[in-house]
Parts: structure tokens; sequence; C-alpha cells
């Protein structure tokens, strides 16, 4: 399975170890409200779940996206 | 470093392969030592590591290779880095991040026009949303590359900027440079009747505005009753009519409205079709009036949307949602379709409209090869296998109904082919279907050049259709202009590839273009009358030529717009003119618009030649003229310029000034002036004007030519 860390990585043509807990939109470029989208939807697929549009906005970070994950039973 | 690593190295290092075999999990193990050798900076042993094991077969993970290259670049090493990378996308031509990595390698080293090729792949591999935006990011960082540049609007009542980067994807494969305009957020109105927006300022070539029914009428999510129906149908009319309207008069652009659609379910279920204020039908009558009103202008265009989104049907979920989170209407596949389908309307406005389709015969026409089981023995017929081959000739056959040519190339004996294109009872194809035939042993590449030659059409109006791999590889690489499809194994994906292609689009559909099947078989006829003519000049006039040479009217508007978009080869200016300009023109005092109509013995061209003037005291300039290759070499070209001529001296003009300017295209009409007598009187800036003192100077009508000047 791929970790949060690989498809920020992805959707946003970053390399891999420039994405850490701490990366997110002010520090990730393309990472705008419109990358956020692309981004939702990436994990959305890689994990097979829904993801609640209240939780979408708390994705802040990519720590706080592997905490809202965890509600979803995915472990990243 | 552990002991045991230090041995599988020396044992990697040795390449004894029998020794190598012996190591349990071989594979895992490599890739810890490789990993390792990386970690302490042993970059050439660990590269030496990775060669030996695509020597011996063993599948590394993608992973060692692109963490080594990464090392590499690190230590200032980006050729060996490249190396890697590209060692990585032999065994693993699919490899999203090895391309990545590729593209920047070529980026930072500034090699643009590599950085751009590898920005095309990376889409391609990696269709999504987050990659698209991420190539159209970077190709802001890059130097433009030389394609053709284009600038498109988007309007809409929703958010749509990310159809933008799909877009850009479909530009750059079509060879063009894209420049957008987003207009903000449903301020469509605005922008349109502003004359200062920021719409107007940027000049599109093409607009597309994209309403969601839902924002035009909030009714529609509830349970509107018929006389609310009618009148929020008749009011959606008025507003688009009155936008598109407000939008041509301001601007020269192509318009393209989506049509609306209907994302919800009926209030009513299954009763909706049957009820007078059903929604369906409803949309239905919409969007047919949308069709009669846009369809009344020739600049105008209505996007079947609904056709486009059936084809994402699994999606119409996730857009709600995407609705709520971001005032988005569509997901990424629904987006990749919009802009595909987008370029049916870009290719024909730039001009990129290929002509005519080569297609191979054994495995593309018809199943198995017909040289070693006969004519009866091949797979083409009304049931499976064979009714996929009888499908796909159909549909090729649908295309010469819009004046796409067809034509073979295949490698067989003639003996062999020519009894299942002449007899065979299920071949949809037959001769008088195809405007060239290569039928022989020599390299494809060869003969797809001898038919465009043949046409007289260039190498970039052609379509390369083939079963086998290696014929397409060949014209790819020794013939890039070629379009050459990637045609899928199963036979059963090919009509609808063929259908996919967006290369064979016209804005408006003419008399010349429905006969242009027939026109090219009676071609075939004058060479063979050429063929037994004594001499030139004998054959020219055995041709009974007969010109029609009319000042233009409206009626001739469309052909005349097609041909100034289309005609590359004689063509004086290829100044890409628009329908609103060409009907500015011929409503004008100030211009003289000509149109040529040419026929002979065996039938006729139709419309095929047009002069545009520009009409000053002292002088009269050509600002362009053009014919069609059909009509080439029958000097009906001076047919045109006489007419000119006598028009000019009858208002006392005493210059008649011709422009020219170069393309790589044109060559044929490089020294057209200068045959006529013109002398050249400037030359700068890429154009050339020749100028002919019509006091002095004659110009007289071909011989073999019946000429004949009508109005005025």
């Amino acid at each position: 399975m791929r970790t949060v860390e690989e498809i920020v990585s992805s959707v946003f043509g970053v390399e891999r170890d420039t994405v850490d807990d701490n990366s997110s939109p002010a520090s990730v470029e393309g990472w705008d409200s419109m990358g956020h989208v692309n981004l939702v939807a990436a994990l959305e697929q890689a994990f097979n779940v829904s993801i609640d549009i209240d939780d979408v906005m708390e994705m802040g970070d990519v720590q706080k996206i592997k905490k809202i994950l965890l509600a979803y039973g995915v472990r990243s | 470093m552990k002991d045991w690593m230090e041995k599988l190295g020396d044992l990697v290092r040795e390449g004894s392969r029998e020794e190598l075999e012996k190591v349990p999990e071989l594979q895992s193990l490599l890739e810890i030592l490789g990993q390792n050798l990386i970690g302490a900076g042993r970059l050439g042993e660990a590269t030496n590591l990775v060669k030996t094991a695509n020597h011996q077969g063993l599948r590394l993970s993608g992973s060692v290779y692109r963490q080594l290259a990464q090392a590499q670049v690190r230590s200032d090493d980006a050729t060996s880095a490249e190396a890697t990378i590209l060692e990585l996308l032999k065994r693993d031509a699919e490899d999203v991040e090895a391309q990545r990595f590729l593209y920047r390698l070529f980026r930072d080293s500034g090699r643009m026009t590599r950085a751009h090729a590898a920005l095309n792949r990376l889409v391609e591999l990696d269709p999504s949303g987050g990659t698209a935006t991420f190539a159209h990011r970077e190709r802001g960082k890059l130097d433009e590359m030389s394609g053709q540049p284009v600038r498109i609007a988007i309007l809409s009542s929703y958010v749509l900027d990310p159809l933008v980067p799909f877009l850009d994807v479909e530009c750059r494969r079509a060879g063009l440079t894209p420049a957008f305009y987003v207009a903000p957020f449903n301020q469509y109105t605005q922008e349109i009747l502003n004359p200062s927006s920021g719409l107007y300022s940027f000049g599109p070539e093409i607009v597309f505005v994209a309403l969601d029914l839902e924002d035009l009428f909030p009714a529609v999510r509830g349970v509107p009753p018929v006389d609310e129906l009618a009148k929020g149908r008749d009011e959606i009319r008025g507003t688009i009519t009155t936008l598109v309207r407000e939008l041509s008069s301001r601007s020269k652009s192509l318009i393209v409205v989506h049509e609306l659609t209907f994302a919800g379910s009926s209030p009513h279920g299954v009763l909706d079709n049957r009820r007078s204020d059903g929604l369906s039908r409803w949309t239905e009558d919409l969007n047919r009036d949308l069709a009669e009103d846009l369809g009344s202008q020739a600049h105008t265009f209505l996007l079947p949307l609904r056709q486009v989104l059936s084809r994402t049907a699994g999606e119409r979920g996730q857009s709600r949602k995407l609705y709520y989170m971001a005032r988005m209407r569509h997901g990424d596949a629904a987006l990749r379709q919009i802009a595909h389908y987008s370029m049916r309307y870009l290719k024909p406005l730039k001009g990129l409209t290929r002509k005519c389709v080569v297609v191979d015969l054994d495995g593309t026409l018809w199943g198995g090869v017909v040289g070693e089981v006969g004519p009866e023995g091949i797979q083409l017929g009304p049931t499976a296998p064979g009714v996929e081959f009888v499908d796909f000739q159909e549909a090729l056959l649908n295309l010469t109904k819009r004046g796409i040519l067809l034509a073979v190339c295949s490698k067989n004996n003639p003996e062999d082919v020519m009894p299942v294109l002449r007899e065979h009872k299920h071949m949809v194809l037959r001769e008088e279907h195809l405007a060239a035939l290569r039928i022989n042993w020599r390299n494809k590449a060869e003969n797809l050049a001898d038919i465009a030659e043949e046409l007289n059409i260039g190498l970039d109006s052609l379509v390369f259709l083939d079963d086998n791999p290696v014929e397409r590889e060949l014209v790819r690489q020794m013939l890039p202009g070629v379009l050459t499809v990637e045609l899928p194994k199963d036979a059963s994906q090919y009509r609808s590839t063929l259908e996919n292609l967006t290369d064979f689009e016209l804005l408006a559909l003419t008399k010349e273009d429905e006969q242009r099947a027939s026109q090219y078989q009676a071609n075939r006829r004058r060479q063979a009358l050429e063929r037994s003519s004594a001499s030139l000049d004998a054959y020219l006039h055995s041709l009974e030529i007969r010109a029609e040479i009319a000042r233009a009217e409206r009626h001739h508007v469309t052909r005349l717009v097609q041909m100034l978009n289309k005609t590359n080869q004689f063509n004086t200016t290829t100044r890409r003119y628009q329908a609103p300009e060409i009907e500015r023109f011929v409503a004008s005092p100030d211009h003289g618009v000509y149109v040529l109509e040419v026929a002979d013995r065996f039938g006729e061209h139709g419309l095929v030649g047009s002069a545009i003037v520009r009409r000053e005291r002292e002088r009269w300039c050509i600002d362009n003229l053009l014919l069609s290759c059909r009509v080439m070499g029958l000097s009906v070209e001076t047919v045109l310029l006489k007419r000119i001529y006598d028009a000019a001296r009858l208002c006392d003009v005493p210059q008649l000034v011709g422009e020219f300017i170069p393309t790589a295209k044109n060559g044929p009409t490089a020294d057209f002036y200068q045959r006529h007598g013109f002398q050249l009187s400037g030359d700068g800036d890429g154009a050339q004007s020749w100028t002919l003192d019509l006091r002095v100077d004659r110009i007289e009508d071909p011989a073999w030519v019946a000429v004949k000047v009508s109005g005025e």
C-alpha cells in the first residue's frame, strides 16, 4: 500500500524525500485549494474511502491527514 | 556495512551467475545491499550492482534506481543520474516517478525540447489531474517550444479552472502552445458585457462558455410547475443568445457553448418522460433551442456535453461532492473527456485537420494474411471473428462523407489483394473509395511520402493505421509529421479508436467536402489522360477547363473560411481569417473578395480559389490569394489575377500590389507574382511586396481555360 507521503509526492510532483509529517500547503508547491481537491481524490482512490467534507477541510498537513485517515481505518 | 553485504558485493562484481543463483532471497538481499551502498556513498559500486542485476535478469525495485540517481544528483553527477534513470526506464518504461525524475534532469540542465517531451510522456503515463496540473505548472518554468500558439478563454458559472491542465496536455499533444484565460468564478456576464474586461484584453481565438443548468435555473432542483419551466426555458435561451451576440460583436473568436445538463435525478422518477413537466424532455428541448440559435452562425457552436459526459458515467456521484467542496462540477475523468472533445474545435480552428487516412490491409481491414489463407480464408463477415473488421470499415467509409480521403498501403502482392477489394462479398471499402493504393514490398515510410505527393497534400495531413507495431515505429521515426495511431491489439477496439480521434473535424461542411472522394476518382482518370497526351499543352487543352469567377457573396463565406484555414501550399500570405472578418470584407466597399469555381470534362472541382483585395485609392493590395491543391498546375490562378487586374484598370488605379509571406509550406507560391510580371518592391519582417504597373504591364488568361465572369 502507498503511504500518504508517496501520494502527496506524486500528486504535486515533488521529490519523495522532501515530504514529511510537517508538509503542508505552505511548504509544497501546487498544494493550493485546487491541488487539495486533487489530493483528496487521490487519497480516496488509494485507500478506497470517501472522506467527509469537514474532514477534508481539517487536512492541513501530512500528520493531520494520517490522523484523520486512522478514523477511516486506514493505517498509513 | 555487514560482512554478508561485502561478500554479496564481491559475488556481484565477479558476476558469477551460478554462485549468485545459490543465494536465497537474492533479490531482497541485493536491494538491501544497493540501499546500503548508496547510504555509504559508494555510488560506483551501486551503479555496478544495478547494471549487473539488469544483466542477470534480476528485477531490483525501481526505488533502488531512483535513490541511486538522487544520490548521484546530490554529488553533482547529473550525467550518471540520467544514465541510471534511463536504465530503469529501459526496463520499466511505465515508471511514472522515473519519468518525472528524467523531466527534472532535462529541466535543470536547460534542455527545453527534451523537457517538454518528457512532460508529454509523463502525462501520458499518469493521466491524473494532479500530474496534469504539475505538468501545466512546470511548462510555465520552461522556455516555450516553437509550437503554433493558441489563445483559449474559459467563462463559467462554476469553478472550471481544473480544466486548464487537461486542455494544456491535449494542446501540447497536438503541437500547440496554448495561453489560457479563465474568467473569475461566475463573472461571465460582466466579462462579456464590459468591453474593457480581462476577457477582451486577453484577445481569445476561442471562448468556451460553460454554464450549469442549476446555476441558471436553481428551481430545477425542486419540482417546478409547467408554466415556470416554460418561462425558465425562454429566459435561459434569451440569456445565452444575448451573451453570445454581445461576445460576437466584441470579439472575432470562435464561441463554443457547453450543452446544459441536468445532473440530478428527476423528482418524477420513471414517470418523468411521460409528463409535460418532466425534466428530461425539458432539458432536451432547451438544448435543441440552443443548437438552433448557435447553429445559425458560422462561428458559434454547441458542445454536446451530455454525450461527452456519458463516457464517464461512474463519476457522476463524485461530481456533487466536488461542488460542495469547491464549486466544481466535474471530476478528473469528465474534465479529461471535455478537454479531449474540445480539441475537435481547436484543431480545425488552427488548421490541424488531417485530410487522409492510410490503412494497412492484413490484420487491419480484415483478420488474417490474405497471401496465406486466400480471399475466402480472411476474417471478414457478418459474425465474429470478422464482424469487427466490417464495422471498422464502415467507420472509415463514414469519414469519406465529410471529405476525408482513404488510401491503402500494404505489404502484399497485388494479385492476392485486388480480388478481395473487387469481389469479396463483405468488403465495405472498394477500389472506388480509395484515393491512392500502394500494394508492394517497399518500406511504408516511402510509400506514405509517395501517397502524400500523389494526393498533393502534406505529410502532416496523413493518419496512419497499421496493426503492426514495427511498421508503426518505422513511420513514427521516419515521418514524425504523420499521425501514427497506436492501434490496440484487439480488433474490436478499432472502430472506437478511430472515432475517438479528434483530427477529422470541419467547422462547416461544404459541397466540396461531400464530393471530394469522387473528385479524386476523376483525378485518377485525368492522370491517365495526362500520360496519354503528347504534350503538356495538348493535355491542358484536352481537359476542357472552365473557370467561373465572381465577387464573393454571403453564401460563399463558409467555404472561404474553410479554404483560408486549410490551404497551405498555394497560399500567398497564409492569413487565417474567420467568418466574421470575411463577412465584413464581403460587405465592405474597401475590399474585393473574389471566388473561383473550376470544372473540366471529368467533373466539377467546385469553389477552389479565392482572393482578398484591399482597395486603396492609389493602389490595390492583394491581401491573400489562394488555390486548392486539387487545381494546382492548371494556371487557373492566373484567371484570378486577371480578374483583379481588369477591375483595377477599370477603376483607373495605377498600381496592383501583391503581398507574399513565405512559410515552410507555400513554396509553390513563391514565384507567383514574379512570373506574372510583378517587380519586388519591398522585403522585410518576413513579408514581401510585389508591384505591377497597371499602365504598362499586362496579364492574359491562359489559352486553355474558358473563363466566365459573373456579377459586377
